[in-house]
């Protein structure tokens, strides 16, 4: 049988409950990382990732395949979190205290430490596009014609966010690092 | 720092942080068992519905079932209202009996025309 995503959706599609379940097994976890980094907040990706896979239920007889289902499922995340940005008061990482990374900082300098902290910091300070823009390019392996999709803009508008998202988080990172 | 060092920096850096990042397989867990409950309505599209009609498959589904049912209904309602009686009355010709019109005999000399 054709397990394919395109396959599955088709299932989906008929109401096919089985189908639906392995599409969420299949995508759950990238989808929730996705909005975990652009969120900077773990509840709140949970609930960005269910959402976004009963939006693929619901909406699954009116999908047609013109895109990737993983660029169509990252452009409904992104779309989830920047509503739920927009909505919500920014929690910064540091606030939120999520930011521990699996790999402790024991063995590094307390320069490397502070350097991380910052940036953190200045990743939870930008604009949302930005953040999105940087986090899908930088994580997700994406091209920037891909992210220009799932952003709705153009490739363009793609480049000058993550130029600018870049410039921000120099000027944020340039005490530490001894730049001006 | 140069400018090239700090790109270099900034993309290293980058990348480690946001995938430090890494969601648990507890938080997917937790999303896949929330996704496990009943599941809500679909968007039906309307341009779906000839396919669905169309789509003579021996399995059970409530939508053909839905169908079929709306169009015994739809019938058994015509049936009932008399529709189509109505259209075959306004049509006239259909109870005409053209013979008695031209062999009836004249009724007081029993002539034929």
């Amino acid at each position: 049988m054709d397990d394919s995503d395109e396959a599955l959706m088709a299932r989906v599609a008929r109401g096919d409950e089985r189908a639906f379940r392995e599409l969420a097994r299949r995508h759950v976890p990238v989808m929730l990382g996705l909005a975990r980094r652009i969120l900077g907040n773990a509840a709140d990706a949970e609930d960005v990732a269910q959402e976004a896979m009963l939006r693929v239920w619901t909406q699954a007889p009116r999908w047609q395949p013109l895109a990737a289902l993983r660029t169509w499922l990252s452009r409904v995340v992104v779309n989830l979190c920047l509503d739920r940005k927009r909505k919500a008061a920014w929690v910064g990482l540091e606030a939120a205290g999520e930011i521990a990374d699996p790999a402790p900082l024991a063995g590094e300098s307390a320069e490397v430490a502070e350097r991380e902290r910052l940036l953190a910091a200045a990743i939870a300070e930008l604009p949302a596009r930005q953040r999105a823009a940087i986090v899908l390019s930088y994580t997700e392996g994406m091209s920037n014609a891909e992210v220009a999709d799932v952003l709705d803009t153009t490739v363009s508008a793609v480049e000058t966010l993550l130029v600018r998202g870049k410039q921000n988080l120099r000027r944020a990172l340039a005490p530490v690092i001894g730049q001006e | 720092m140069t400018n090239d060092e700090f790109d270099k920096f900034l993309d290293s850096a980058l990348k480690r942080h946001l995938q430090a990042l890494q969601n648990d397989k507890a938080a997917a867990a937790r999303v896949l068992n929330r996704l496990a409950g009943a599941l809500p309505r679909q968007h039906m599209a309307l341009w779906r519905w000839p396919a669905v009609l169309l789509d003579w498959q021996f399995a059970p589904a409530w939508p053909r079932m839905a169908a079929l049912a709306a169009c015994l209904a739809f019938g058994f309602a015509i049936g009932l209202s008399g529709l189509d009686r109505g259209i075959e009355r306004g049509a006239g010709a259909g109870n005409l009996d053209a013979g008695a019109l031209v062999f009836e005999p004249e009724s007081l000399t029993g002539g034929r025309p």
